[in-house]
């Protein structure tokens, strides 16, 4: 099956003002719990997306059906609903751009495309002797996966295709139950090492000590970048969602062009970056391209769909998660934090009395969207900085704070990036991730015990 | 179809210890309004064939779209090579069933597909008009939703079982914004709203644009309101919020595969151990939890499970004390339960089946109403509708955010709070609850968006409860 194909044919059943978007997902994953393997899932799936403008309005339709007869289906099921819409007065939808051809072309990595179930036994079998060495117990998954992207209008038609690795070994200590964490997000499968990443989570979970607790207050902290990504992308849904900013629900309403973090943040969209999951263009088939949000601290934009930009009165950027625009708005894929002089995490424990290393966060949410308040969990490898150096383990910590609160409070990073990602593939594979650096933050505030 | 899943098990049966297939097709509907005008129109279809094997313990799982012969002879070969590529593992037997024969339909009065996209329509621009009452009120959306799904189940063991589900439902929400200050209200629920197993008629017994002035009215009110004091206090949880907690602190905590530490992964372990039935205190004496299959009108309601096992009604906690897990045919074998307690369930025929929730439901009290509730606590706080929700991996520390609370005075609702939080600590919380109200304040309240597994899965279930009462709870903690 051939995306582009699928995507030319649903367009010319749905005739002009319609855009046609086809996603095909080849994929494998591979969990493991207590060194042992649990279970396997090997996807092979696709799904059309028609949308179909009429008076303003998106009438839109899915299918997994790539005959002609159910993609026919599907565009009368568009037009239908588009009708429907448009029926009850006229919209706002100026309609969709020319599908820009601009393939991404260090996204794909032939062998991972072969989604090979002897890679990922091989990744899994190193993972479990390396933990199983240390007396620790290897939990975690592998994945892999080839997506195919095509977007197309009744005049033209891009074609995209990119290939994703991920994994992550947690290992667990028999007896204390302390954790540790790693994970690698890449293109090629190759790069992922399992018993290598087993080695360092096992690092973690096997640290010498009791693990105490930290009264709830505010420490400084040196977040890794495993939670530096988390972080990152809760900002990308309440600061820069160009449909909330258009609404005056954002973050960033009526900040922009101020001072929101401290000068050491850069934060962009790179959707081209060789280091991150690069994209060609968007749900509605608009280019990719950089754009820089935050700058030396100053709040520089947002990212935008078409439907949010027309709200807005501005352009797209090219940040449609669905044709048409996805029900919560536009939300950046490729977010990339630069880095700052810190030669490592070690160098920024250095610069702390008292404070909190975090590996990772964990059940993150958004509490209050428009301070950029969020909570969440630490896990797997929190630790007591003390005189300047990581000593001993801490049960894990609440965290309630803002954000930009803490970008505001940041006072050193690494040189370093890493591609951070969850691995988290709900609906659609989608693969994405945030490249940042360590990050220390003078002040960040713990409200709670979270073990 | 039928056939073909047959043949397909009777091939896989020469291969395997183990297998078994699922046809799933699905059909959705969504229609939205924002700020007086159509926001989303979309229409959903998919269908496909899901395979499970089982070789020297180790799962294999492969899935391809349509519902041909040569795909599911693909899906099945995938299965196998995946299951064959990984380490052994040994895992233990499965739990007898027997094979689950038969068709089950949930009951629909009106099919939401069959109604006009136009009369939908008009609920929900009527719904809007109403939202926009308020001049504070920046944003106002209201949304319908309909969702069948057809299964057909067979397994080597000789199960073949066929079941349709069609669900409904909608909601309404107004954002204010006011400065800096920005709420939300939702009716009558946030996160979806209230969906249940039913036709378009549940739709409109939600009565939506009724009810849209005074959540317009509300959403004002909250950008305007003090902010909840912090302190310790009684709180009272009912609707939706009380809904999630038992889901968050309960539900996910009970999940057999979590408790033996197999999603130690993602969605974590849990505080509960695995010999603690009968034994490990939960809650208070006032406290009894079901998982319930069979709730007429509950999104976590069945015939069987996706492993072909019958859908039923078990004790989770009994006055307070952990009298069952919710399990599968896997699972249970491992800690010596008799039989799998039916929990197995799969997002779409593409994600394998994992231990998941059936309606996990808080048994009624004697406190009568929600006003007879809130006139014996005399003062505390009130939250009904959840904006924010956090919980660690082993389900043991929470913090929830309300939409709005009610500080309760003299026994009666009295002034709006905004940013109602609270947090504690499971066991102790449920230790906390003094009161459930009557069997007539019992309700279903939906929940869409549970999210498990890798690659992920969300699934729909729903939880019964009426309001309740919890003593010396920490508030106002964001």
């Amino acid at each position: 099956m051939n995306a582009g194909d699928v995507a030319q044919r649903a367009a010319a059943r749905a005739g002009r003002d319609a855009l046609a978007l086809v996603t095909r997902e080849r994929s494998l994953t591979l969990r493991f719990a207590h060194n042992r393997p649990t279970q396997a899932t090997a996807i092979d799936d696709v799904t059309v997306e028609l949308a179909v403008v009429r008076a303003g309005h998106v009438g839109r339709a899915t299918t997994n059906a790539v005959d002609d007869g159910s993609l026919l289906a599907c565009a009368r099921r568009a037009a239908l609903a588009a009708e429907a819409a448009a029926a009850s007065g006229d919209g706002a939808f100026p309609g969709f751009p020319v599908p820009a051809d601009a393939p991404s072309d260090y996204g794909h990595d032939p062998e991972t495309a072969r989604l090979d179930p002897e890679c990922g036994g091989a990744a899994l079998a190193a993972a479990f002797d390396a933990a199983a060495g240390s007396g620790l117990e290897g939990h975690g998954i592998w994945s892999a996966g080839e997506e195919e992207r095509a977007v197309a209008t009744a005049d033209r038609v891009a074609v995209d295709r990119t290939t994703d690795a991920f994994m992550k070994v947690i290992c667990i200590a028999p007896g204390s139950g302390r954790s540790g964490y790693a994970a690698e997000t890449a293109v090629a499968a190759g790069r992922i090492d399992g018993g290598g990443l087993a080695e360092r989570a096992a690092a973690k979970a096997a640290t010498a000590g009791t693990s105490v607790e930290l009264e709830p207050g505010e420490y400084p902290v040196v977040f890794a970048p495993d939670a530096v990504g988390w972080l990152c992308d809760l900002l990308a849904g309440t600061a820069f969602n160009g449909l909330a900013h258009a609404e005056r629900r954002g973050a960033l309403s009526g900040r922009l062009g101020q001072v929101v973090a401290a000068p050491a943040i850069n934060l962009a969209d790179s959707p081209r970056l060789r280091r991150t999951l690069p994209r060609a263009f968007d749900a509605d088939g608009v280019a990719k391209a950089s754009l820089p949000l935050i700058q030396d601290g100053v709040a520089q934009g947002v990212v935008h769909d078409v439907r949010s930009a027309a709200l807005a009165g501005a352009r797209s950027t090219g940040h449609a998660l669905a044709p048409g625009g996805h029900p919560d708005g536009p939300h950046p894929t490729n977010l990339v934090l630069a880095g700052g002089g810190a030669a490592d995490e070690q160098e920024l424990a250095a610069r702390v009395d008292r404070g909190v290393y975090v590996t990772r966060l964990w059940y993150a949410n958004v509490v209050r969207p428009k301070e950029t308040l969020v909570t969440a969990v630490t896990r797997d490898g929190t630790f007591l900085i003390e005189h300047g150096m990581i000593t001993r383990p801490l049960r894990d910590l609440r965290l309630t704070d803002s954000v930009l609160g803490i970008l505001s409070r940041t006072q050193a990073l690494t040189g370093e990036q890493k591609l951070t990602s969850d691995g988290e593939f709900y609906g659609r594979r989608f693969a994405f991730g945030v490249v940042c650096p360590a990050l220390l933050a003078s002040s960040v505030r713990f409200t709670g015990p979270a073990s | 179809m039928h056939d073909l899943l047959e043949n397909l098990m009777d091939s896989a049966a020469r291969r395997a210890e183990y297998a078994d297939a699922r046809f799933v097709r699905t059909r959705a509907e969504r229609l939205s309004t924002r700020n007086g005008a159509l926001d989303q129109l979309d229409s959903d279809e998919s269908e496909g064939i899901g395979v499970r094997v089982r070789l020297r313990g180790a799962w294999g799982f492969g899935a391809v779209r349509g519902a041909d012969r040569y795909g599911a002879d693909e899906a099945l070969g995938r299965a196998l090579s995946v299951a064959e590529a990984q380490p052994a593992a040994g895992g233990a037997e499965l739990a007898p069933e027997p094979p689950a024969r038969g068709r089950w339909e949930s009951p629909a009065e009106r099919d939401p597909f069959e109604v006009p996209l136009e009369d939908k329509l008009a609920v929900l621009i009527a719904c809007d008009a109403g939202l926009r009452t308020d001049p504070g009120v920046r944003v106002t959306l209201a949304q319908f939703q309909a969702r069948r799904v057809d299964r057909l189940f067979a397994s080597t063991e000789g199960a073949l079982c066929e079941q349709r589900t069609t669900e409904c439902g909608g909601s309404i929400a107004a954002v204010a914004v006011n400065g800096d200050e920005s709420q939300v209200r939702s009716y009558p629920a946030s996160h979806g709203g209230s969906v249940a197993q039913a036709g378009y008629e549940h739709f409109v017994r939600l009565e939506l644009a009724g009810a849209a002035p005074r959540v317009a009215d509300e959403a004002a009110q909250l950008v305007r309101a003090p902010a909840c004091p912090p302190g310790r206090t009684t709180l009272v949880l009912a609707g939706e919020q009380l809904g999630l907690q038992i889901h968050e602190s309960v539900g996910h905590a009970l999940e057999l595969d979590r408790v033996l530490g197999r999603e130690a992964s993602y969605a974590g372990t849990s505080f509960v151990p695995a010999n603690g039935i009968g034994s490990v205190r939960l809650g208070s004496e006032m406290v009894s939890f079901s998982a319930d299959a069979t709730s007429a009108g509950g999104l976590g309601t069945y015939r069987w499970d996706d492993e072909g096992v019958s859908g039923r009604r078990e004790p989770l906690v009994h006055e307070g004390v952990l009298a069952g897990f919710l399990s599968s045919r896997e699972t249970a074998a491992e800690i010596g339960l008799p039989r799998s307690g039916g929990c197995m369930r799969a997002d779409g025929f593409a994600r394998q089946p994992i231990v998941r929730m059936t309606n996990v439901n808080l048994e009624p009290g004697a406190a009568g109403s929600l006003d007879d509730l809130l006139a014996d606590t005399g003062a505390g706080l009130l939250i009904e509708t959840n904006r924010s929700w956090s919980i660690d991996n082993r389900r043991l520390h929470f913090q929830f955010e309300g939409e709005a609370g009610w500080e309760i005075r003299d026994g009666e609702r009295a002034r709006l709070v905004r940013n109602p939080s609270y947090a504690g600590r499971t066991a102790s919380f449920w230790a906390g609850c003094d009161a459930i109200c009557s069997p007539s304040e019992w309700e279903l309240t939906s929940l869409l968006d549970c999210g498990k597994g890798e690659p992920g899965q969300v699934i729909r279930v729903s939880h019964g409860s009426a309001p309740a009462r919890f003593r010396d709870v920490e508030v106002g903690v964001a």
